[in-house]
Parts: C-alpha cells; structure tokens; sequence
C-alpha cells in the first residue's frame, strides 16, 4: 500500500515536471500542444474508488493551471476524463475480465488493449480542454483539427514513455 | 430522509463529479477574463522562480540575434534625437517645456515568460509596480505591437498578448486614414484581423496598418503590420488579414509606454458620453 503510494507520488511529479518543464515550452505551433500529464489518470489501479479517482483528477488538473496560467480549464478537463475513465474501461473490457491488483499497463494487457483505452480518454480530455480554451462554437472545425493533432502527438509521447518503462 | 440517503450513496461519486467541475468552471469563469486576471496573477506569482529560471537557459541561446536587434533599435533612436535636436534649434521660441511636451514615458522591460499556442495568450515582463508600470500601458516590441498590461505585482507584471481573442486594437491603414479594429482569429501567429473598413476603401496589399491612438492605451502610429490579403466581408465591410510586424515567437524585449494624459482624455470622453 505505502509502496504503491510512493509510486504514484514519484510518477504525479515526474509527469507534472516533464509536462511544466518541456511540453509547456514546445510551442510548436498552435495546432500542437501535447498534454502527456493525463497519463497519470490512465495509469492509476483499475479498482481504485471512483471518489479518488475523481478527487486525483481534481488535484492533478489544478496543479497543471497553476502552471500553465489558465484557472480551470485542465482542472475541469481532467476531472471529466478521470469520471468516464471507468466507463471506458467498461466499454473497452477483456473477454475475460480484469485481473484484479494491475495496475492498466501496456506490461499487463498489451499494447492494443492499452492503444485504445489511451486514444479514447485522451480524446476525451482534449476534446473538452481546446473546446474549453476556444469557449465558442465558430471556427468549430478548426478546434477539431487542433483536438486530432494534439491528442495524435499525446499519444505517441505517451506510448513513449510506456515503451521506455516497458525497456526497463 | 431515508429515501434522501439512499440516494445520496448511491449517486455520490455523481454529486462528487458535479461539485468538482463546478469548483474548475468557477475558476474557468473568474479567472480568465480581460480585466479580472486577479487570479491568474497570483497564481502566476507563485511558479514565477521556476519560469525566470527556465528563462534564463533558453535566453542564452539568442543572445546573438538581441544584440544584433539592439544594436539596430539604438541607431534608430540615435537618428531620431537628431532630428528633434535640430528641430529645436530652428524654433524661434526659447521656452522649452520639457513637463508637457511629454505625453508617453517609456519603460524598457524583457519577457521572461510568453506563449503562442494558445488561444488567449498571455506574457510575463521582469518590470511591475515598483518600476512604475501600472495596468492599461501599452506594450510595444521593437518592431511593432505587442500587447497590453492586464495585471502588475512588485517586481512583474502580465500582459495581455496581441494573440489573445480578448485583444482589440482601433488601428488604421496608414496610407488613407480610414481606421478598423483589429483583433486576433486564433489561427496563427503570424497574423491578424483588421475588420470594419467599408468597401469603398482602396486597401492594397503591402499598406502599412498603425495604432490611431483612440484608445488612450497605444500612442498614435505604432506599425501593426502589413496588408496580407483582403476579402469581402458581408455587404460592406472587408476583412483584411494583416502579417503582423512583431514576431512572437522571438518577443524578448519590449518597450512599456504609459500614456501620461490618459485620465485626461478619460475624463473628458466621459463628460460627453
């Protein structure tokens, strides 16, 4: 329990960090912007209480605002994706159930398992953040590009970085 | 009340949810507006040590390009006190009142912090209260605009970037006077929107836009940019895209200007309003 705490506590700062520290500061044109924290939210157990997940959610999103200088938007961004992640697990389930203990690793459940639970919630997060930036519906296509760039390089940073766990 | 509470456990993690996303909308709301960036002031203020520090090792890799921008800015600036110089001395007038000929003081500052990527972009200057900036002065970049001040601490201040969709400027076409407001699409950096000149108006590509200095906030005829292109735009007014002079990508140092008559023309505005 204590060591699966300090895990997640190293991994919260680590991702925190990569993402102040050097995806903030990519500014590679407006069309991009990775936002790789989220993978936090997605590498939490499976049968961690809804509550929190939602209240981790909560701090993860409030500490890339204080960051990033945008009061709410992650925070509300990330709060949504952390309440439907359950449902996506639901709707994305092995045929024979999840292991309980894992945690939703590439290592456990493969990397097509892992492919599409992490494009559905990061779409759902960057939907909800560049829609939230943009706060109007003109130019309605335009966001959507930028959503299916972003959510594209997220992924594969995230991929990433799951590989390189995977290597260790 | 047994009802209530069997409803409450059962819907718990929804009431959660919804209390949560309330807390982040409040602050989405209150915090992200033109005028009201109170919050995002202090928020900034307490990741500003990490952001001067991130700063410093990115500012030494163009360091080259500055001096060379520097070098450049004070020839401009040499030549133009040697116009007015001369100017002076063909006056027949002795008195020089040096108190009200100055309308504008300036302000050198460096941009520690800044953005492009987003939609309502902000940037952090290394000057505040202390060295005099205050709220509503205008930021300008060696070539052209560059933003407004929207919130001072002691030491820093936060301005409003021309790329923010919150930014609005009455600027006009140099060549023929007719002015419009420009503002920012969101799309790229590069560019902006000058909208509200009619139809009847001769707008060439390559005009020269400039601040009109209506807004009490920009002196008169700080260079915006160039005429990019132009369409028709409803019934009768263009829509002329503008390259903007500024690049932002490289905003480094910038010239704060306090319009020093600003209260007033305030003032005097609001006696016939």
């Amino acid at each position: 329990m204590i060591n699966s705490i300090l895990r997640f506590g190293l991994i919260f700062i680590l991702l925190i960090l990569l993402q102040v520290l050097l995806f903030n500061n990519i500014q590679f044109s407006g069309y991009v912007n990775p936002y790789v924290y989220i993978l936090f939210i997605l590498l939490l157990p499976i049968e961690i209480p809804a509550w929190l997940l939602l209240l981790l959610s909560f701090a993860t999103g409030l500490i890339i605002d204080f960051f990033s200088g945008s009061p709410g938007m992650h925070t509300f961004a990330t709060v949504f994706a952390g309440f439907v992640r359950p449902y996506i697990l639901r709707i994305i389930s092995l045929s024979d159930g999840y292991e309980s203990g894992p945690d939703p690793s590439m290592l456990v459940y493969g990397f097509r398992w892992f492919l599409s639970y992490t494009l559905l919630i990061v779409l759902v997060h960057h939907t909800t953040l560049f829609y939230l930036e943009v706060f109007r519906f003109a130019d309605f296509f335009r966001t959507l590009l930028r959503v299916l760039l972003s959510t594209l390089f997220s992924i594969t940073f995230i991929l990433l970085i799951e590989f390189y766990r995977r290597g260790k | 009340m047994r009802n209530l509470l069997n409803f409450l456990t059962r819907y718990n993690n929804l009431i959660i949810f919804l209390f949560l996303e309330g807390i982040a909308f409040y602050l989405l709301t209150t915090g992200n507006n033109y005028h009201n960036s109170r919050l995002l002031n202090s928020v900034r203020g307490m990741t500003r040590g990490i952001e001067a520090r991130i700063y410093n090792t990115t500012s030494y890799l163009s360091l080259h390009e500055i001096n060379e921008n520097l070098a450049a800015e004070n020839v401009a600036l040499k030549n133009s006190i040697g116009k007015l110089v001369r100017k002076e001395n063909s006056l027949f007038s002795t008195v020089n009142d040096s108190v009200n000929k100055q309308q504008y003081l300036h302000t050198s500052a460096e941009v520690i912090e800044n953005s492009i990527n987003r939609q309502k972009n902000f940037f952090t200057i290394n000057k505040g209260e202390s060295q005099g900036i205050k709220v509503d002065m205008a930021v300008i970049s060696a070539s052209g605009v560059a933003g407004v001040i929207v919130g001072c601490s002691k030491n820093y201040s936060v301005a409003m970037s021309l790329l923010n969709l919150d930014f609005k400027l009455s600027a006009r076409i140099k060549s023929n006077g007719y002015f419009g407001s420009l503002s920012w699409d969101g799309r790229d950096y590069r560019y902006a929107i000058l909208s509200e000149i009619p139809q009847h108006v001769i707008v060439n590509v390559g005009d020269t836009i400039e601040t009109t200095g209506y807004s009490a906030i920009f002196p008169e005829g700080v260079i915006v940019g160039t005429v990019r292109d132009y369409e028709k735009f409803g019934g009768d007014f263009y829509k002329i895209s503008i390259l903007l002079m500024t690049d932002f990508k490289k905003l480094h140092f910038v010239d704060v200007t306090g319009n020093m008559k600003k209260t007033e023309q305030l003032e005097l505005e609001k006696l016939f309003k």
